[in-house]
């Protein structure tokens, strides 16, 4: 997948998220990560497109400014 | 470095039922089933219901210890609360999963299967070179254990990371994830032998909230939606207001959360060496969103797949495509036909629920079965027949 560097990106609160997985499919470029109880989102994969924030069962993945 | 046949990735249904009919198909080969959580069945992310002749294809539930109710009658409720029951003899049950994929598990090892709990695949790659085996990376008490196997069946749930590291394409578009909240209630007034599935696009837009009772007065108390259709708020406080609504003095014991893939059948659930099984391969019934029975049926088959393609020495992914050959011969093709039955129920409105379930009480109980309701709606609400029809088409 062709990647422009987006201007916001998606980031997990931890301390909210329940590690139930829902989200890693919907990530068009697979940037996030389930592993060691712990889910991450790759910044560098990251193309800002959000399908993963709404679905969020618990709120815990937001839009951030891509530094 | 372990030398394994079958490498099982997740001890749910799916996954313990692959382990178990692949040692009864091969006793012969070496099967390891690895469980990421601590203890397998836990912690609980489902409703818990399931239907009665799937179940009793693996597991006799009368008098079982993971049988929490069994269910005889479902009520459907409109978005006005209007209730239409339908009761039919052994409709169902609602399981304990933590005893009950126990349960499984320990068929599996009945068999010969080895169990290993708290231990997570964290990774798994091929060496090339005409070896055909997969080194699978396992993290078990800290300590990292490549283990060989010939076959990995990914029975890994709806992160399904064994379908990823295959090259398989497991994504999902968002309008067939539904999102879901679940209480464990206590103190509810409810029918205990019912289920209750409420529609309503105030409540559950794009799905519906259901209450399953797991003894007198407890139930779980949830409801799944499409995330493109709601005001913006998530699962939980959607939950949060129907539970405020209609159970405001309930005792809320526990909650859970999770998603459930309401699309057709992954393209390929297999590559060389490389088998995938239940939601990992969005095995769920896209009405119902039920996968319990089809993982456990799926589990099957690829248990015997692997263990017959072991046994032939063959394990490449041509030969293993007879598993997904299989899979949509016994229920792939049917979940086709119920995604285009959800596709179309999208178009009908909450009014509509509504005039329906008034339609359905002028039939009297005793005669309520679904193809009586199905055909009854039919006649007196005609805006139903293209649904029908793309039922059939």
């Amino acid at each position: 997948m062709r990647r422009v560097t987006p201007d916001t990106i998606a980031v997990v609160d931890l301390a909210v998220c329940d590690r139930c997985g829902l989200c890693l499919p919907l990530c068009p470029p697979e940037a996030i990560h389930l592993a060691l109880n712990v889910l991450t989102v790759d910044d560098a994969a990251c193309t800002g497109c959000e399908k993963c924030v709404a679905p969020c069962p618990v709120g815990a993945l937001a839009m951030v400014a891509y530094a | 470095m372990p030398d394994v046949d079958v490498l099982v990735v997740g001890a749910g249904p799916a996954g313990a039922v692959a382990a178990w009919h692949a040692k009864l198909a091969a006793p012969g080969l070496d099967v390891v089933l690895l469980e990421r959580d601590r203890a397998i069945g836990a912690p609980v992310r489902c409703a818990e219901g399931v239907g009665d002749a799937g179940l009793r294809e693996f597991a006799n539930p009368d008098g079982a210890d993971w049988a929490a109710r069994k269910i005889t009658k479902v009520i459907f409720q409109a978005p006005d609360d209007t209730e239409v029951v339908v009761a039919e003899r052994g409709v169902g049950w609602i399981l304990d999963r933590t005893r009950f994929d126990a349960h499984l598990a320990a068929e599996a090892v009945a068999a010969g299967a080895q169990v290993l709990v708290g231990a997570e695949a964290t990774g798994m790659s091929r060496n090339g070179r005409g070896d055909d085996r997969w080194y699978v990376r396992v993290k078990e008490r800290g300590q990292d254990t490549v283990y060989r196997a010939r076959v990995v069946i990914g029975a890994d749930g709806v992160e399904t990371m064994v379908g990823r590291w295959a090259g398989l394409d497991t994504r999902v578009p968002s309008r067939d994830m539904e999102s879901c909240a679940q209480y464990v209630l206590q103190g509810i007034d409810c029918d205990p032998d019912a289920i209750y599935l409420q529609f309503s696009e105030a409540i559950a837009p794009g799905g519906y909230a259901w209450i399953f009772p797991k003894a007198i007065g407890v139930a779980n108390v949830g409801l799944g939606l499409v995330a493109l259709k709601t005001d913006g708020r998530n699962a939980r406080q959607y939950l949060d207001a129907w539970v405020a609504r209609r159970f405001p003095n309930a005792a809320r014991t526990g909650y859970t959360v999770g998603g459930v893939i309401v699309h057709t059948t992954i393209k390929k659930t297999y590559a060389d060496g490389v088998l995938v099984a239940g939601d990992a391969a969005h095995m769920i019934n896209p009405l119902s969103g039920g996968g319990i029975t089809n993982a456990m049926k799926a589990g099957r088959l690829a248990g015997r797949t692997a263990a017959a393609a072991i046994c032939a020495g063959d394990t490449s992914e041509r030969r293993l495509s007879a598993y997904h050959q299989a899979w949509m011969e016994l229920l792939g093709d049917d979940h086709l036909k119920y995604y285009r039955i959800k596709q179309a129920l999208e178009s009908v409105d909450d009014a509509f629920f509504d005039k329906l379930a008034r339609t359905v009480n002028r039939i009297p109980q005793e005669k309520r079965s679904i193809g009586r309701i199905f055909t009854h709606a039919l006649i007196k609400h005609p805006q139903l027949i293209p649904v029908a029809a793309r039922f059939f088409v």
